[in-house]
Formats: structure tokens, C-alpha cells, sequence
């Protein structure tokens, strides 16, 4: 569908809206939505509990075509669905079963391979991780060294990814491998589903800089792997990984995290004193915000503008790109406006607060603890994902005919 | 003018330069001085002490050695680089100025926090007074010729470690008012205390005081004099470190887009990566000039003081969030991990921006000082 030059949801859209609100309020159990808000560490068990709700209902492949099991929404109801389960402070659906490894399947996959994961995605029965970067391909992802030789049956998988999200409680792994080890970057490079739990696997933490472990190593050594778990033609996986890498991407933009990210910064910049006054009514503070929010108001216009032309069929492209830079920076800008609005409140880090069940006093008031720490962890958003130098890259590349 | 360092004066900087590395010699030695008991190292900290580290921040007036704008600048510069967590700011800074700036200095409690022997930790921050030098609602009042202190103080660096305490605490006036406010030494065995590490590695104490006896240091205009001046010197100790951070910061950036290759060059041959490189060297330049300039003019009036340690300031939070962003981002994934030093360095930076004033507050006081 087309955005009209109309800005206002219509009342199917407002009643559609209602119907997500009271889905989450009845299924979204008030002890998750408060770890969500407390910034708590979530286990393994948090995600899926979120994630089975929406597969219950049908809503968990809320971008797939109707026929694997999708939803069919058009772009405006996936924008309002994304805006109230975050505004409702329900765990991330993780991403990379449903929102990544999906979609290439459902373009790439063989009908035996459609059959068998689609389903398993669509019931949570296997957790994916996303096995691209590694040591010494990060930005240069075509530059890959794992490799995987053909044995006749299976391949044999060697090398390291890194960097892997929540690869600790994954069961399966799509990995890009060198399949043709003569071939220069890009080309050569296959596609590969992998067990977690074939022999020779080993998933090591790796620890970021707020103290959290999130992302890993993952190393393989002498893994076989059977033949029939490659996606799509052998040496042309470049293909495949670029076509996840755009649905990685605008859902990076986050726009509805920096919705609600806003209005915490106003409802904390009312609360902060600065001179016995609230922060807010400071003028130069207040009016950062504005421009924030500024901002913010024109980018949600245009990540529906390239929904809705994605949504036509035309694959998102350029403007994915465009939008993840800036909906990179306007996120990473409200995490800096909140710290700053805190003030030496920013300062004290106890690290057992985000642990479940914590209930001692905090140090100053309640929502202090977690945003210097969001603030650190946000760093990571405009690396991921392809860089926003990357994405510098490509748009000029595509678009300036230099 | 003259903007060369002194021979004295680069000789201290060499032998302490070289001091904090024999310690802090990377990332893990760190952490192990953060996770002791006190939450830095007493052994380094006496080791200081008998190099004349701590006496460099003080004026031979007092006792100390040194005790200029130029000493403060040189010795933070080299807490910055090295990432100290020893309590150089707190103690050797904040209380030794406010000893030293009152009516009748007490020359003995100084010399006991030069030789190594004595913690004191200034204890003026609240939970509400952001970074305001005379916005208190911990109060002080007479009773039988005794002073009694009420209330809590927030954020005090090394304050479960100090056995003495200044506290700044109201007579009387509103919470708002800049007359009425005491400055006075108390005992830390009687407090109640909330020890807690910062995000950046930094011990620092919530501080409860009910009916606490206290001797009367300072009051009315010579507390508030005191007070800002501790906050301008920790301001200007605070620059000067967070200079040495941002030197670091270059160095690890530089030296890894020299090594990082992708698309099978440097990262560092990019000329669109370049840039930023040099804006990042010209930022650092002005920083570095603007703590001179700030060091230079430390003991000249008031007025010329603080204007110039709130330029310096403003410009450390300014260009601070930038270094330390480009610091991570230039890095890419490397440098948002605890294993690798920059993410360390990138987070104290950031965090001086909370401390003593951050760019907004130093940005306001620059223009008030700078229109009176
Ligand atoms: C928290 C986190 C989670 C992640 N999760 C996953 C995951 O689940 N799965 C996965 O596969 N990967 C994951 N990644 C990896 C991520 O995709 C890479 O970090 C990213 O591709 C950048 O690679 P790099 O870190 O090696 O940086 P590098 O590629 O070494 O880049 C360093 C710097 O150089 C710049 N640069 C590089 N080339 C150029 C150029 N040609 N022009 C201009 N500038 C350039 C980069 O933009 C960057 O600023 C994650 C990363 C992080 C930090």
C-alpha cells in the first residue's frame, strides 16, 4: 500500500492497534514487562515465553507472506504491532530464526528445507544465531576464512565466527562458509545451516564493555555437516547473505525504541532538578529535546515511506540504508540525552541490579541504574549490521554515479 | 609567554609518568586495583606518597612541593593515561584545597595526607544539588557549643575508605541560598555508608549523617569560597586527565587503523576514516590548550580562574564524548569488549563529563564569569 498524503491511522488501523494493546495486556506476564523495564538480564526462558505468546496467536512471523504461516500485515500495521509490544516493554523477538534466516528461506530454500525449519522457526522450537562475522572479516565480510570441504556426503566445517548474539543458547547456526577456497572474496562463498550440537563445536563468551555477556565466539573444528543443509546453489551464498543483510537493516532504524526512549528522557528531565528546578524548564536542555524529537517525528515518516515502498514489492535498498544510519544516530542520541539529564546520578553501576528479583533500595532514584550502561551498550548499534561507514559506502556507491 | 614545561617540572612528569606504568601496566592490573576491598590500591597509593606524588599537588606553603595549576595538570594527565582509581582527586585535590583555603589552614591534616597516612574525602555532592556549589540540604546546628550534622551526601569518592570526612552542610537560609553554609571535619566511623563502584571503575560512598558531631572548618562567604574553590581545582584536575585519556584514545585508534586491515588495506587508508582522524588531533589540541591555559592562570584571582577551568571543562565534555565515540566506533566491534583497554578509557571519558560540572553546567558559569 501507499502512504496517501494523509498522516492519520484510520479507524481500522486505531482498532487494529487496540487489538495488539489488549493482546499484550492480557498475555504479557507483568513479571517479564517489568524485567523489560528494569533493564534485567533475560533468560533464555523470558524470550521464548514472548515469543510462544505470538506464535500462539499467529503473530510471531509478523513479516512472512500469509501463506508460510505470516501474518500479511501491511506496512502500517507491522509499524503499529512493532510500536506496542515496545511500548509495552516486552523482551526483542530475537531475530534471527524469524526476521533473517526466514525470509531466505522462504526466497531461497528448498521445498524440504521450507517444510522443516519454516515451522520449527514458526514454533520456537530452534533458536537461531547468525554466524557471519568474523576475526578478520568484519567489514570485509566477503573475506570470510571458514571453511567447508566437500566430503562426498557432508561437508567439513573449520574456522572461527564471532561477535555471535545470544550464540549461547542457540541450537542451530546459519553460518557463510568458503566453499570454493580458490575463488576470490564474495564469490565461493556458500550458505550453511549448522547444529550447535554436532561434535566440534565450541561457543565461547565474549564480555562487552558494560560487563554483559551477550555476544560469543564460535569455533568449529572438524564439523561435519550434512550436504543437505546448504541454502540455495553452492558458491553463491553472497547472494543470500546480502538479501538477509536488508531486513537486517531497517529493523536496526528502531524508531519505535526511540519513541519510547523520548519519553522516558522527558519523563526523567522532569524529574531531575537542576537549581531546585526540573531540568525540563532548563531552556538549552529543553530545546535538545525538542530537536530531538524533531528529528524523530520526520525519521518516522520515512521508515514508513520505505515500508510501504517495500511493502509494493520493491526490495528495500538505498533508503534501508539511509535509515539506518540515522535511526542509529537518534537512538544513540537518546541514550546520551538521558545520561546527561541524570546528572552524577548516571554515575553508580550495581551490577547485581539487573539481576531477576532484585529488590534493594537503589542508589538515587529507580530508573537511574540502567542508563549509562544502555548508553555504553548502544555503541554497538551503528557497527552492526554493516557500519554506518559501510552504508556510507553504499548509498554512494548506488547512488551517485561518481 | 613561554609554553614550555620547566626542567623541574618535565622531570616529574618523566619519573611519575614512568612510576604509574611500573603499576598500571595494562587493562587487568586495573581491574584487579578496582576489585580490591577498598576499591584501589593502599600499597601504590603509599608508593605515591613516598615518590612525592601527592606532594606535588600541594603548595609549599602547606607543605607539599608543588600545588600549581602546571603540577596538577601534569600529575592528572598521568592519572588519566595510567586510568588510576587511587584517591589523588578526592583526598590529595578536593579536601587538601578546602584545608588549605579556609582562615586557619590546618597544615598538620595536610601533611598527614601527604605522607600517605590520612584519607579524607570531600563530601559536598547530593542526590539533588547536580553539580551546584551551594544548593545544600544537609544541614549543621549548635547545641551545647557542639555542631550536629543531618542529612546525606551522595557520590563521595573514596568516602568508605577516608577516616575523615569534609563535609559542606547549611546553617542556615534556604536550600538555594549561597550565605548560610558551613564547612566542617567529621569523623567517618560514625557515618552510615553505601559504598558502591561506578560505571567507570571509581569508588564513591552515599554518606548518611544523623546528629553527627563535626568541627566547624569554614562558614558563610570564606565555606562558599572554599567550596568553589575545590570544585574549580577538581575541575582543572579532572581536564588535565581526562587530556591523557584522550592522547590514549588517539594512540590505541591510530595504531589499530594501522594494523586492522579489511578490503586488503589498512582501515587507516581510507581517507574518509582519515578525517575524522584529524578532527579528532585538532579536538585534542584545543583541549590540551585550553588546560594550559586554565593550569596558567590557577592561582591568579577568582573570577580569571574559573572562567578559564570552565572553558577547559566545557570543551573536555564536549570533545570527550567525541573521542571516546570515535574511539569505539573507529575500532568497530574490538572496542566494545571489557578484555580490550579503549572501552575502559572510553568510559572514564565520558564519565568526567559527570563529575565537578559537566559541559552544559561549565557552559553556564562561562557565560555568567564571562559577562560580569
Ligand atoms: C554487540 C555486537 C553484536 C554483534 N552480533 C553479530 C552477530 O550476531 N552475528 C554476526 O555475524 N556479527 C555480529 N556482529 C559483528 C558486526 O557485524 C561487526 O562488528 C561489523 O560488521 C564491523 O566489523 P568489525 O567489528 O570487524 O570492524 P571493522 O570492519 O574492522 O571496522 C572498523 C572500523 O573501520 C570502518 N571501516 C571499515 N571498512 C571501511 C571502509 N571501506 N570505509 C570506511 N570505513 C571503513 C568501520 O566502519 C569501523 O568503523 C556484532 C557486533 C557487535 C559489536
Amino acid at each position: 500500500m501507499v502512504i496517501k498524503m494523509n498522516f492519520e491511522y484510520s479507524e481500522k488501523d486505531e482498532n487494529f492497534r487496540k487489538e495488539v494493546k489488549d493482546w499484550l495486556d492480557e498475555t504479557l506476564p507483568k513479571s517479564l514487562s517489568e524485567k523489560v523495564k528494569k533493564y534485567q538480564r533475560l533468560t533464555k526462558e523470558d524470550y521464548e515465553i514472548f515469543m510462544n505468546n505470538l506464535t500462539a496467536k499467529g503473530w510471531l512471523a509478523w513479516h512472512w507472506p500469509k501463506e508460510y504461516g505470516g501474518t500479511g500485515w501491511n506496512a502500517i500495521e507491522k509499524h503499529i504491532f512493532e510500536e506496542e509490544i515496545i511500548k509495552a516493554s516486552a523482551p526483542r523477538i530475537v531475530p534471527f530464526g524469524v526476521n533473517m534466516l526466514g525470509p531466505v528461506l522462504i526466497e531461497f530454500g528448498t521445498e524440504e528445507q521450507k517444510n522443516y525449519y519454516l515451522p520449527r522457526i514458526l514454533s520456537n522450537e530452534d533458536w537461531w544465531a547468525q554466524g557471519y562475522s568474523e576475526p578478520g572479516a568484519g567489514s570485509d565480510l566477503a573475506s570470510l576464512k571458514t571453511t567447508a570441504v566437500d566430503k562426498g556426503d557432508h561437508y567439513l566445517v573449520n574456522g572461527q565466527k564471532t561477535w555471535t548474539t545470544l550464540g549461547h543458547h542457540a541450537d542451530k547456526i546459519f553460518c557463510l562458509v568458503k566453499t570454493d577456497l580458490n575463488a576470490k572474496p564474495q564469490l565461493g562463498i556458500s550458505f550453511l545451516l549448522i547444529d550447535m550440537d554436532t561434535p566440534g563445536v565450541e561457543v565461547k563468551p565474549i564480555i562487552t564493555l558494560d560487563g554483559e555477556h551477550e555476544v560469543n565466539e564460535v569455533w568449529f573444528t572438524n564439523v561435519k555437516v550434512p550436504k543437505k543443509n546448504i541454502v540455495g546453489k553452492e558458491n553463491e551464498g553472497w547472494t543470500y547473505a546480502k538479501y538477509l543483510l536488508t531486513f537486517e537493516r531497517t529493523g536496526i532504524a528502531g524508531v519505535p525504541y526511540s519513541k519510547s526512549a523520548l519519553n522516558h528522557l522527558k519523563m526523567i528531565s522532569k524529574r531531575s532538578l537542576k537549581n531546585g528546578k526540573p531540568l525540563i524548564e532548563d531552556p538549552i536542555f529543553s530545546s535538545e529535546i525538542a530537536e530531538l524529537e524533531i528529528d524523530l517525528l520526520a525519521m518516522e515518516i520515512f521508515n514508513l515511506r520505505t515500508v510501504s515502498a517495500a511493502a509494493e514489492g520493491k526490495a528495500p535498498g538505498m533508503e534501508s540504508s539511509l535509515l539506518k544510519i540515522k535511526g542509529t544516530l537518534v537512538r544513540q542520541k537518546t541514550t546520551e540525552l538521558l545520561r546527561k539529564a541524570l546528572g552524577p546520578q548516571a554515575l553508580p553501576y550495581l551490577p547485581e541490579q539487573f539481576d531477576e528479583g532484585w529488590n534493594e533500595m537503589p542508589v538515587g532514584p529507580s530508573y537511574a541504574g540502567p542508563i549509562a550502561k544502555q548508553y555504553f551498550n548502544m555503541r554497538k548499534i551503528s557497527i552492526y549490521g554493516g557500519s554506518n561507514e559501510i552504508q556510507k559506502n553504499i548509498v554512494a556507491k548506488a547512488s551517485f554515479g561518481l | 609567554m613561554d609554553f614550555t614545561l620547566s626542567e623541574e617540572r618535565k622531570m616529574l612528569q618523566e619519573t611519575v609518568g614512568k612510576f604509574f606504568n611500573s603499576n598500571y601496566k595494562n587493562i587487568d592490573k586495573r581491574s584487579e586495583n578496582v576489585n580490591l576491598p577498598e576499591g584501589y590500591s593502599k600499597e601504590f597509593w603509599k608508593e605515591s606518597s613516598d615518590l612525592g606524588v601527592i606532594s606535588a599537588l600541594v603548595s609549599p606553603k602547606f607543605g607539599g612541593l608543588g600545588g600549581s595549576g602546571e603540577d596538577i595538570s601534569i600529575i592528572f594527565e598521568l592519572v588519566g593515561k595510567s586510568l588510576c582509581v587511587e584517591p589523588f582527586l578526592s583526598s590529595a585535590v578536593l579536601s587538601s584545597t578546602v584545608l588549605s583555603s579556609i582562615s586557619n589552614p590546618r597544615n598538620d591534616l595536610i601533611t598527614d595526607i601527604i605522607e600517605g597516612n590520612l584519607l579524607i574525602s570531600f563530601a559536598h555532592c547530593e542526590m539533588n544539588n547536580r553539580y551546584e556549589d551551594h544548593y545544600i540540604e544537609t544541614n549543621a546546628y549548635l547545641k551545647n557549643d557542639e555542631w550536629n550534622i543531618n542529612g546525606t551526601k551522595s557520590f563521595v569518592m573514596n568516602g568508605d575508605d577516608a577516616s575523615k570526612i569534609i563535609v559542606s552542610a547549611r546553617i542556615n537560609g534556604d536550600v538555594n541560598d549561597r550565605h548560610g553554609i558551613g564547612l566542617f571535619l567529621v569523623d567517618n566511623d560514625q557515618t552510615l555508608k553505601r559504598p558502591y563502584n561506578t560505571i567507570d571503575g571509581y569508588r564513591s560512598t552515599e554518606l548518611t549523617f544523623e546528629d553527627l558531631k563535626g568541627e566547624l572548618l569554614a562558614k558563610d562567604e570564606n565555606a562558599l569560597k572554599c567550596i568553589i574553590k575545590a570544585n574549580s581545582a577538581g575541575a582543572l584536575a579532572l581536564s588535565a586527565e581526562a587530556l591523557g585519556i584522550m592522547q590514549i584514545c588517539f594512540d590505541l585508534t591510530l595504531d589499530y587503523l594501522k594494523t586492522r586491515k579489511q578490503f586488503g588495506k589498512s582501515i587507516g587508508a581510507f581517507q574518509s576514516i582519515q578525517h575524522r582522524m584529524v578532527d579528532m588531533m585538532l579536538e585534542i589540541e584545543q583541549v590540551k590548550s585550553a588546560v594550559m591555559l586554565a593550569s596558567s592562570t590557577f592561582e591568579t584571582d577568582d573570577l580569571t580562574r574559573d572562567k578559564n577551568i570552565s572553558a577547559a571543562k566545557n570543551l573536555v565534555g564536549r570533545v570527550g564524548k567525541l573521542i571516546a565515540e570515535e574511539t569505539i566506533q573507529l575500532h568497530g566491534g574490538i572496542a566494545m569488549t571489557w578484555e580490550y583497554s579503549a572501552a575502559h578509557y572510553a568510559k572514564r571519558l565520558i564519565m568526567i563529563d559527570h563529575l565537578m560540572g559537566d559541559s552544559d553546567y561549565h557552559r553556564d558559569r562561562f557565560k555568567l564569569l564571562s559577562n560580569s
